[in-house]
C-alpha cells in the first residue's frame, strides 16, 4: 500500500519539478520565489533520485478465472 | 423363405451401412471449402465442407476441435481427416473429423484480408477509438505466456528501463487451440483489476500458424473493448496481425512494447540532474543580477541624493548652531560687562555712603586694614575720606 502511495508521489513530484525547472527559466520570477521554488526542487530532487535508486520491479501472477492473486517472486 | 431373411428393419439396414461405410472410410482425407460452419454453445462444430457438385456433412467434436489453430470461416478451403459415420436418426452420413488444416497458406492469408476489411469497416481501427498511452504508468498488465521468451523479454526491459513499475501478468496460451479465448479471457481479468493503466498483449515470432491466435475475431473484439489501453507486440518486426490494428498502439516486437509503455530511468536521472545543474546556475546568474542591480542603485545619483541633502541639511545645523553660539557669547559677555560694571559702581556706592558719614577706610599696601591689629606703624598707609586720599607718612 505504502509502495503504491510513493508510486503516485513519484509521478507528482517528476511533474512538479518539471514545473519548477520551467518557472525558473523565465524571466519574470522573482529572487525570493525562485530561492524557494529552487529549495522545492532540491529538495524534490533528492527524493525522486533516491525512489529511483531503491525501485525494485514487483511481479504479481494473476491465476485466471478464478481471480486468485498469487504472487511470484523476480528471480 | 430366402426371401423372408432378406427383409431388413431399416436400423438393421442402417446399421449394415453404417458398418460398411466405418469400415470402407475409416481414415479419409478430404479437401473442401467450408459452409455453414457453427460452433455449437457445447464445445461442438457442425459445417459442411463442398466443392462445385457436392456436399458432405462434418461435425467435429469438442474433445478434437480444441486442437485446432483456428476458427474455420465460411468460404475457407481445408484439408480434413476423418472417418465416415452415420447418423440413424436422420438417416443421414456425415463425416467425423479428427484434425483440420487450412488448404494452404493462402486460406489463412484471406481469411486475414477477409476479417481484416470486416473490422475496418466497423470501425475498429479508428484512429478516434485508439487510447493515449500513460507516460507513467503504476501497474502494468501482461497478457502472454509466463513461461515465453516473450515475457522474459518483458521483465528484463521493464527491470534496466523503469523497475518503478508493477507488473501485473495474467498469463495465457498464446499458441494452438484455445489460445484465443485464453488471451481474451486475460484481457478482461485485467480490465478488472484494479489500478491497472496500460495492457501490453505480447507474443515472440512465429509461423503465421502460430500467431494465428492474434488474427482472431475473438481477440480483436475484446482489445477493441478494453477500458484500458493495449499496446500489441506479436511476434517480428514484419509480422502485422488483426490485434496490431486494434490496439491501441502497435510495438513491433514484445521488447518494444515494454520500452514504449513505461519511461527510462536514465533519462528521468538525467532530467533531474540537468535540473539541479540548470536550476543551480539559475540560481547563481539571479543572484549576481541582483547584487549588481543593488550596487548601481548604491552608485546612482539618486540613491546618493538623500545623504547629500542629509550632509547639506547637518552642515546648515552646523552654522546655525555656530551663529546661536557666537550670539549667545556676544551677549553673555556684553552682559558680563554690565554686570560686572553695575557691581562695581554698587560696591563703590555702599562705601561712598559709609565714608559721607565720616568713617574712613585705612589702607595698607593695597589691602583694607580693617583692625588695629593689622596696622603696620612703620609703614605707609592710606587713609580714605568721602572727600579725599591722605597718604601718610
Amino acid at each position: 500500500m505504502s509502495k503504491k502511495k510513493t508510486k503516485s508521489n513519484f509521478e507528482q513530484d517528476l511533474s512538479r519539478l518539471e514545473e519548477i525547472s520551467r518557472i525558473l527559466e523565465e524571466d519574470s520570477v522573482e529572487l525570493e520565489e525562485a530561492i524557494s521554488l529552487f529549495e522545492e526542487g532540491v529538495k524534490l530532487s533528492k527524493s525522486c533520485l533516491k525512489t529511483l535508486k531503491e525501485a525494485e520491479l514487483k511481479i504479481t501472477e494473476l491465476k485466471s478465472e478464478l481471480g486468485k492473486i498469487t504472487q511470484v517472486d523476480e528471480e | 423363405m430366402e426371401n423372408e431373411k432378406q427383409i431388413l428393419t431399416v436400423s438393421e439396414l442402417t446399421k449394415e451401412i453404417r458398418k460398411t461405410l466405418e469400415e470402407t472410410f475409416e481414415q479419409v482425407s478430404v479437401i473442401g471449402e467450408i459452409s455453414n460452419f457453427k460452433s455449437h454453445i457445447s464445445g461442438h462444430w457442425y459445417l459442411s465442407l463442398k466443392d462445385a457438385d457436392a456436399v458432405i456433412n462434418c461435425t467435429m467434436w469438442k474433445g478434437f476441435n480444441q486442437y485446432v489453430f483456428f476458427t474455420p470461416q465460411d468460404g475457407m478451403k481445408i484439408i480434413v481427416n476423418g472417418k465416415l459415420t452415420v447418423y440413424p436418426p436422420r438417416g443421414s452420413y456425415q463425416l467425423d473429423i479428427r484434425s483440420m488444416k487450412p488448404a494452404g497458406l493462402g486460406e489463412l492469408q484471406e481469411a486475414f484480408e477477409k476479417l481484416k476489411q470486416k473490422l475496418e469497416a466497423e470501425g475498429l481501427f479508428d484512429e478516434k477509438f485508439k487510447k493515449p498511452i500513460p507516460v507513467f504508468p503504476g501497474k502494468i498488465g501482461i497478457v502472454t505466456a509466463i513461461d515465453g521468451a516473450a515475457f522474459k523479454d518483458l521483465i528484463s526491459v521493464a527491470k534496466r528501463r523503469f523497475p518503478l513499475v508493477e507488473i501485473i501478468i495474467a498469463p495465457a496460451r498464446v499458441q494452438g487451440s484455445g489460445a484465443a479465448e485464453s488471451i481474451v479471457n486475460s484481457i478482461r481479468i485485467l480490465n478488472e483489476y484494479p489500478g491497472i493503466n496500460v495492457i501490453i498483449v505480447a507474443r515472440g515470432g512465429g509461423s503465421i500458424e502460430d500467431l494465428w491466435a492474434f488474427n482472431e475475431e475473438i481477440v480483436a473484439r475484446a482489445v477493441f473493448k478494453s477500458k484500458v489501453p493495449i499496446i500489441s507486440g506479436v511476434g517480428h518486426e514484419v509480422d502485422f496481425t488483426i490485434a496490431d490494428y486494434v490496439a491501441d498502439l502497435r510495438a513491433p516486437t514484445p521488447s518494444v512494447a515494454m520500452e514504449i509503455a513505461i519511461p527510462d530511468i536514465n533519462e528521468i536521472e538525467n532530467f533531474i540532474n540537468e535540473f539541479l545543474l540548470k536550476s543551480t546556475t539559475n540560481i547563481e546568474t539571479l543572484l549576481e543580477e541582483r547584487k549588481e542591480d543593488v550596487a548601481s542603485f548604491h552608485k546612482s545619483y539618486g540613491f546618493r541624493l538623500p545623504m547629500e541633502k542629509l550632509n547639506r541639511n547637518s552642515q546648515q545645523v552646523d552654522s546655525s548652531i555656530g551663529r546661536i553660539l557666537q550670539s549667545i557669547e556676544k551677549y553673555s559677555m556684553i552682559y558680563d560687562n554690565k554686570i560686572s560694571l553695575l557691581s562695581k559702581s554698587l560696591e563703590s556706592y555702599d562705601i561712598q555712603r559709609v565714608l559721607k558719614r565720616g568713617f574712613v577706610l585705612v589702607e595698607q599696601n593695597s589691602k583694607f586694614v580693617t583692625r588695629a591689629s593689622n596696622f603696620n606703624k612703620e609703614k605707609k598707609a592710606q587713609l580714605k575720606f568721602y572727600d579725599g586720599e591722605i597718604t601718610t607718612q
